[in-house]
């Protein structure tokens, strides 16, 4: 799955104190990878058997865990870049609903072709973003605020442009008709094994990892996370940084709708509702911080894994969902408190 | 009331002759619809459930383990899709890894859990749709359909105010569910087709309460104040009925009130109709009981084939029969 030889370099702030490597500091960078090892190790031990197959690694199984966490996945990549910089999204889920309407709209009523429609999708994901993030930096208002005020918006616009009806998509060749070419998104690849939605996830993913760790852009992002002002003094531009971050989970949102349109065959100003939370719950599990400047894409990608796996291993078990929200609620708390022996440790306070 | 898709039946009868005189000799009339069904089985029941957070789909649940109970043989799995799309696709999936020996799901919404159905079909397992269908025909795309029809039974509502409740006419409103959901818009549709019946009824305001009681509450005060006149109002829940309730008594208004799914138990329609509170309920038949009926059929009768489509009818609950159902 992820691939766990990346480097995830952190870039520390340039006012980070000289110390010993600290362990526990280790732990908590591969926090989300240990999880879901250990998740995955549960999960085979407690795996129902039939003939003797473990079902938990049965590959439809694997395939399974990993398209249903597709979605959240590609927002929790965008969320990442956002918290790193010690900002938050909420429009997310509410953006994928709207994505998703417009796609659907575009192409059944509309008579878009298919690429026209995605990249409509696609830009009008990045606009909302950038709208988000300039109206948070021009009038230094908190993004929890503004970007509240986006789902409500995201959430209008999608009933609007939907006319309150959820809309179906069907495939052919006429108007009306969707391309049936876009209906792969909800098949699987390589002799029926690898999801589509998957493979969109881990190729979302690899690009995110090279640009938080390799690009200038990456350390700006950061620089800013980790002091602001420090990083203005030292010529970040720090409004283009907030509002790219903005237009990064714009974007993942916006391709998140259009993978649930293709996925599921419809289009719903509902959709997608409450994956604001389970993308924040997989980054924070992730390691990266909500107080900025420390985070990494890989730990988002684990814990969105590790997520999944745990809601997987429970239902196979046919043990209650109450179970699985309170086993997240643990997970969630208990991520935050390592961060914050760490964060102590390094004298860093709160 | 019951149909039968006897086209269907007919081209299966037809396509298994073909197939008997394919394998000249050795092919039976006809194969039961599970290889491994008999009397004294073990068999696991999967049911998808699209939202345990909504009442009535909690009433669904209890019926359903209920009626599984009273069978010796069957183990019921009940996985709650939290009125999540994804979820409840992969939950389906997860309920065809286990090879469960039938599938009952509730879709939340049509088109997206279609391919899901399929998979399941693909892999051999029948699936008894419950409430809401997915996209295709019964008997082929599934094995079947049990439960009420939205649209009808709003409509049932509808004539009811026609005929009954404002026979001359008058100012009457409507609380709809999860705006864009496809119980709300055919229940909204229903509705209002019913009351078509009596030009003489104006429908002056329609609101989204997203079938919770206190959303309703605020849209129906709203509502009154904005239209004082309002004779009857249909709740398309029974939750949102008991929400608009307490906005009539807040304004001081004798309002009509019909709910919608007729829930037992004390906070239920059924009570509320019994106690004068409402006008009306119309019950949303779980279906429940004709589920675990087929699911006997298919794994214990092994049937070679069941309806494909089971109409639960709705109960019009009134002054008149509340009180002897609210004692049940």
């Amino acid at each position: 799955m992820s691939d766990q030889k990346i480097s995830v370099a952190a870039n520390p702030p340039a006012a980070a104190p000289k110390h010993r490597v600290d362990p526990l500091a280790i732990i908590v960078r591969f926090q989300s990878l240990i999880g879901l090892v250990l998740v995955a190790i549960g999960g085979i031990i407690f795996s129902p058997r039939r003939h003797g197959e473990i079902l938990f690694l049965n590959p439809d199984n694997i395939a399974n865990i990993v398209r249903a966490v597709s979605e959240t996945g590609i927002i929790a990549i965008g969320m990442t870049f956002v918290i790193i910089t010690a900002g938050i999204d909420l429009s997310v889920g509410a953006v994928l609903g709207l994505s998703a309407v417009v796609t659907a709209t575009m192409m059944i009523s509309g008579g878009f072709g298919l690429i026209s429609t995605i990249l409509a999708v696609l830009a009008m994901g990045v606009i909302f973003g950038v709208v988000q993030g300039t109206i948070s930096t021009r009038f230094r208002l908190e993004p929890f605020i503004v970007t509240l005020a986006g789902l409500q918006a995201a959430r209008g616009l999608a009933l609007i442009v939907s006319g309150n009806q959820y809309i179906n998509i069907s495939y052919g060749d006429g108007p009306g008709l969707a391309p049936p070419v876009f209906a792969v998104l909800g098949e699987r690849l390589f002799d029926n094994t690898v999801p589509v939605a998957t493979i969109v996830f881990i190729i979302f993913a690899a690009l995110a990892t090279l640009v938080l760790n390799t690009t200038r852009f990456g350390r700006y992002v950061y620089a800013v996370g980790g002091n602001e002002r420090a990083a203005r003094i030292s010529g970040v531009p720090v409004s283009m940084v907030k509002i790219s971050v903005y237009a990064i989970t714009g974007f993942a949102s916006a391709l998140a709708g259009i993978v649930h349109a293709g996925q599921f065959n419809f289009g719903s100003a509902n959709d997608g509702m409450g994956y604001e939370l389970t993308a924040i719950a997989a980054v924070v599990i992730g390691g990266t911080s909500l107080f900025g400047g420390a985070g990494s894409m890989v730990g988002t990608v684990a814990g969105t894994i590790m997520l999944g796996a745990l809601a997987n291993i429970l239902q196979l078990n046919n043990i209650t969902p109450a179970t699985q929200l309170l086993a997240t609620a643990a997970i969630i708390v208990l991520a935050a408190v390592l961060q914050s022996l760490v964060r102590r440790r390094e004298g860093l306070g709160r | 009331m019951r149909t039968t898709l006897r086209g269907s039946r007919v081209l299966r009868a037809a396509l298994l002759a073909g197939a008997g005189l394919c394998v000249a000799g050795t092919a039976q009339a006809a194969d039961p619809m599970v290889k491994a069904c008999a009397k004294d089985g073990q068999f696991v029941i999967g049911f998808s459930q699209a939202n345990n957070a909504e009442p009535y789909r909690q009433h669904v649940n209890d019926e359903l383990t209920a009626a599984a109970k009273e069978v010796p043989g069957f183990t019921l799995q009940i996985a709650d899709g939290a009125g999540n799309v994804n979820t409840q696709t992969s939950q389906v999936d997860n309920f065809i890894t286990q090879k469960v020996d039938i599938l009952l799901i509730s879709p939340f919404e049509a088109a997206p859990l279609t391919p899901a159905v399929k998979r399941a079909m693909d892999a051999g397992i029948p699936v008894i749709e419950l409430d809401r269908k997915t996209v295709g025909d019964p008997g082929k795309d599934y094995t079947a359909f049990i439960g009420g029809d939205n649209f009808k039974i709003a409509e049932e509502a509808g004539k009811f105010t026609a005929s009954k409740l404002l026979p001359d006419g008058g100012e009457a409103a409507v609380l709809e569910g999860l705006p864009s959901s496809t119980p709300a818009v055919e229940r909204l549709n229903g509705f209002k087709e019913g009351v078509k019946a009596n030009p003489k009824i104006q429908i002056v305001a329609e609101q989204a309460a997203d079938w919770v009681p206190d959303k309703a509450q605020t849209a129906f005060s709203a509502m009154l104040q904005a239209h004082p006149d309002i004779k009857v109002l249909y709740a398309s829940n029974d939750m949102m009925a008991a929400g608009a309730l307490l906005a009539a008594k807040g304004a001081g208004k004798d309002v009509k009130i019909i709910g919608t799914d007729g829930l037992p138990g004390p906070a239920g329609g059924i009570e509320a109709v019994a106690k004068g509170d409402w006008a009306a309920t119309f019950t949303y038949p779980t279906g429940a009981k004709e589920a675990i009926e087929m699911s006997k059929k298919i794994l214990l009768d092994c049937a070679t084939s069941v309806d494909a489509n089971v109409t639960v009818d709705t109960t019009a609950i009134t002054p008149e029969n509340a009180k002897q159902l609210a004692g049940k």
